[in-house]
C-alpha cells in the first residue's frame, strides 16, 4: 500500500503540451478515478505513473519516494489494460505467473500466488487455457489477476472495461469495487464514463485538456461542481444549460423567450448568465412552459425530449406521462437546485 | 434436367478440365523423371516416350560416380540453410525494431532497406564478386553467402506482422512486470512471430536453393558448386548430356519436393503473406 502524489507534472508531445501542470495527492488505498473526455490527458497521467512515457518535469511520488527516473518494474505498480494485453501464447497460469517468474520466484511460490489470485476471482478453473479461448470477461478477469499476483502498491487501471458489452460492464464495476475494499490496494482508474467513475471510485479528478477541473467525491462534484464543465459532465442524462439575463435587485432571471425563473439567492448579479438544470430536478407542476418533441417510456421512468427557450433540454421524471409531440407542458424546479454559471468562464456562481 | 443432375454435370466438367490441366502441368516432369531412366538411344525418339520401355539406372550410376553430385545437394543445402538462419535472424531484429521503436533515423534506414528491392542484383553483382574475391572467399559458402545474409523483403515482412498483431501494450505490460528488452524479444515477440518467421524460413530457404547467377561467379572450382551451377554444367558450349541432366535434375528434385511437402502450410502462407493476421 502506497500514497501516490503528483507534483506540478507536465507532459509534451513535441511542441504540444498534453498536461499543463497537474497536482493531486492520493492517500493510502484509496481508489481514484481519473475522468474526462477522450484527449484530456488522463491515460497520459496514467502512462507517467507507470513509468511508460517520459516525464516533461514535476514530480511522481510513490511512498515517500520520488520515482520520475525508476524503471517501470521497480515502482511497484500494476497496471491492467484496455485491450487487456494478455500474452497470447501463454496459458492464464502463465500470465498470471509472469512477473513472478521473472522475479526469479521458486515454481511453488508462483504456483500458489496464482492460485490465490485465480481463486479470489473465481478463474481457478481457466488456468490451463490460452486468451484465445476466453470471454471478453474471462480475458478481462486474467489481466486483473495478473496485477493482484504481484501485490503492488498500486494498481493501474486503463478503462479496463471498454471492451466488455454493457451488462457485464455492470458486474464487473461491481467486481472491481469489492476486489478493492478486499485487497484495500490504493488504486488509480482512468475511464471516460462518468458513471464508472461515479458508482466506483472514491474521489473522482474531471480532466479537460491536460487541466483537472475539481477533485471530490462522486456526490460533491454532482451537487456542487464548480463549473459548467463538471456540471455537464457528471450526471446521465447531462444537465440542460440555459442563456439568462437578469438586472440588480431582481431575482428573475430571463429566457431568450421571455420566461422567466426566480432566484431568490442571486438577487444581486446583473447581467447574462448559465443556468444549469438536471433533468431529474424538473418536475411537472406550475413554472416554465415547455414544447414536447418525444417521450421514452421506460416503466419505471420518463425520459422527455423537449424544447424551452428554442434549446434542446431532457427531462427525467420518475413518474409516467404521456405526452403528445407538439404540446406545451408546464413544468418546475426547485430553484436551490438550480446551478447558475458565468457564461463567459464557466464558473459556477455564488460558491 | 433436374437443377441437381445439371451441377453434378457440371462439376464433372470441371473435373475433366482441371485434370487435363494438371496433366499439361505435369508432363515436363514426369518426362524429366522418365528421361533420368532412359537409354540415350531412347532419349531421341520423336515421339517421346511417356514411360521407358527399356528402364535402366545406368545414368543415376553415372551421375553419382562421375560427378560430386551428393557433394553439390550438401553444398546448396548448408549455403540455403545458413542463408535461411542469418535471414530469419536479421529480419525478426530489424523488423521488430523498426516496428516497434519507429524514430526517424530508423525510418530512414528502413527506406534505404527497401530501395535495395528495387536494384536488382545484376547491377551490384560484379562489385561484390570483387569484394568477396578481395576477402579471399571465392569458392566458399562464406562468400556465396554474403548476398544473402538479409532480405529487405524479410524485414518489411516481419515489420508489416510486428505493426499489426503485436499491440504496444503486450510490451508495455511486460516491462511493468520486470521483463528485460531482451527477455521481450526472446520470449514475447518471437513466439508471436513463430507464423511469418516460418513462411520467411521457406521463402528464403527455395531463394537460395534456386539461385543461380552470384554462386556461378563466385563459384569456379568443380567441388565447391551448387546444385543448381552443378546442373549447369552438364550443358557446354558445344553438346548437352541431356541424358545425365535429366537423371541429376530428378535426384536433386528429392530434396525440394520433400521440403515443399512438409512446409507447404508456411509455403502457402508466405505467398500470401501480404495478408497478416491468422
Amino acid at each position: 500500500m502506497a500514497t501516490v502524489e503528483i507534483k506540478e507534472l507536465r507532459k509534451s508531445f513535441g511542441d504540444v503540451e498534453a498536461l499543463h501542470g497537474i497536482s493531486f495527492a492520493i492517500s493510502d488505498g484509496v481508489f481514484v478515478a481519473l475522468v474526462g473526455p477522450s484527449g484530456c490527458g488522463k491515460s497520459t497521467i496514467l502512462r507517467l505513473i507507470a513509468g511508460l512515457e517520459e516525464i516533461t518535469s514535476g514530480e511522481v511520488h510513490i511512498g515517500d519516494k520520488v520515482i520520475n527516473e525508476v524503471e517501470p518494474k521497480n515502482r511497484n505498480i500494476a497496471m491492467v489494460f484496455q485491450n487487456y494485453a494478455l500474452y497470447p501464447h501463454l496459458t492464464v497460469a502463465q500470465n498470471m505467473g509472469f512477473s513472478l517468474r521473472l522475479l526469479k520466484k521458486s515454481k511453488p511460490e508462483i504456483e500458489s500466488a496464482v492460485q490465490h489470485a485465480a481463486e479470489i476471482l473465481g478463474i481457478d478453473q481457466l488456468l490451463d487455457r490460452l486468451p484465445k479461448q476466453l470471454s471478453g470477461g474471462q480475458r478481462q478477469r486474467v489481466a486483473m489477476g495478473r496485477a493482484i499476483v504481484r501485490q503492488p502498491e498500486v494498481f493501474l487501471f486503463d478503462e479496463p472495461l471498454s471492451n466488455l458489452d454493457a451488462k457485464l460492464r455492470v458486474q464487473m464495476r461491481a467486481e472491481l469495487k469489492a476486489l478493492h475494499r478486499r485487497l484495500g490496494t490504493t488504486t488509480i482508474y482512468v475511464t471516460h464514463d462518468q458513471i464508472e467513475a461515479m458508482t466506483m471510485a472514491d474521489i473522482v479528478v474531471v480532466m479537460r485538456d491536460g487541466n483537472i477541473e475539481q477533485v471530490g467525491a462522486p456526490l460533491e462534484l454532482y451537487d456542487s461542481p464548480v463549473n459548467q464543465f463538471v456540471a455537464g459532465f457528471i450526471g446521465s442524462p447531462a444537465m440542460n444549460f440555459f442563456p439568462v439575463t437578469t438586472t440588480q435587485g431582481s431575482d428573475e432571471f430571463v429566457f431568450s423567450d421571455g420566461q422567466s425563473f426566480s432566484l431568490p439567492a442571486h438577487r444581486e448579479l446583473e447581467g447574462s448568465y448559465t443556468i444549469g438544470l438536471r433533468p431529474e430536478h424538473i418536475r411537472q407542476g406550475k413554472g416554465l412552459q415547455v414544447e414536447i418533441e418525444a417521450s421514452e417510456q421506460t416503466g419505471s421512468e420518463t425520459l422527455l425530449q423537449a424544447r424551452l427557450a428554442d434549446q434542446e433540454m431532457t427531462i427525467l421524471l420518475r413518474e409516467r406521462f404521456t405526452a403528445a409531440p407538439g404540446e406545451i407542458h408546464e413544468f418546475s424546479v426547485d430553484p436551490s437546485m438550480a446551478k447558475l454559471f458565468d457564461t463567459k468562464s464557466g464558473a459556477r456562481v455564488g460558491v | 434436367m433436374s437443377a441437381k443432375a445439371r451441377t453434378r454435370r457440371n462439376n464433372a466438367l470441371i473435373d475433366i478440365l482441371l485434370f487435363l490441366i494438371c496433366f499439361v502441368l505435369l508432363t515436363p516432369l514426369i518426362l524429366l523423371v522418365a528421361n533420368g531412366f532412359k537409354t540415350p538411344a531412347e532419349m531421341l525418339v520423336w515421339p517421346p516416350t511417356l514411360f521407358p520401355k527399356d528402364p535402366t539406372l545406368e545414368n543415376f550410376q553415372k551421375v553419382f560416380t562421375e560427378t560430386p553430385l551428393l557433394r553439390w545437394i550438401f553444398n546448396s543445402l548448408m549455403f540455403a540453410l545458413l542463408s535461411t538462419i542469418a535471414i530469419v535472424a536479421t529480419s525478426a531484429l530489424a523488423g521488430y525494431i523498426i516496428g516497434k521503436f519507429p524514430f526517424r533515423t530508423i525510418n530512414i534506414i528502413f527506406v534505404l532497406f527497401l530501395t535495395t528491392a528495387i536494384i536488382p542484383f545484376e547491377v551490384y553483382m560484379i562489385p561484390l564478386y570483387f569484394q568477396v574475391k578481395a576477402l579471399g572467399a571465392l569458392n566458399s559458402i562464406g562468400g556465396l553467402l554474403i548476398g544473402y545474409l538479409v532480405m529487405s523483403f524479410g524485414i518489411f515482412l516481419i515489420r508489416q506482422n510486428v505493426i499489426a498483431s503485436i499491440p504496444d501494450e503486450l510490451l508495455e505490460a511486460a516491462r511493468i512486470d520486470g521483463a528485460g528488452e531482451f527477455w521481450i524479444f526472446w520470449r514475447v515477440v518471437l513466439p508471436l512471430l513463430k507464423g511469418p518467421l516460418a513462411a520467411l524460413a521457406v521463402l528464403a530457404f527455395f531463394q537460395a536453393w534456386t539461385t543461380f547467377a552470384w554462386p556461378i561467379i563466385v563459384l569456379t572450382r568443380k567441388t565447391s558448386f551448387t546444385i543448381e551451377v552443378g546442373l549447369a554444367n552438364f550443358q557446354s558450349a558445344y553438346t548437352v548430356e541431356l541424358s545425365l541432366l535429366s537423371a541429376a535434375s530428378a535426384a536433386v528434385m528429392v530434396p525440394s519436393v520433400l521440403a515443399f511437402v512438409l512446409l507447404r502450410r508456411h509455403f502457402v502462407e508466405g505467398i500470401t503473406a501480404s495478408g497478416m493476421k491468422e
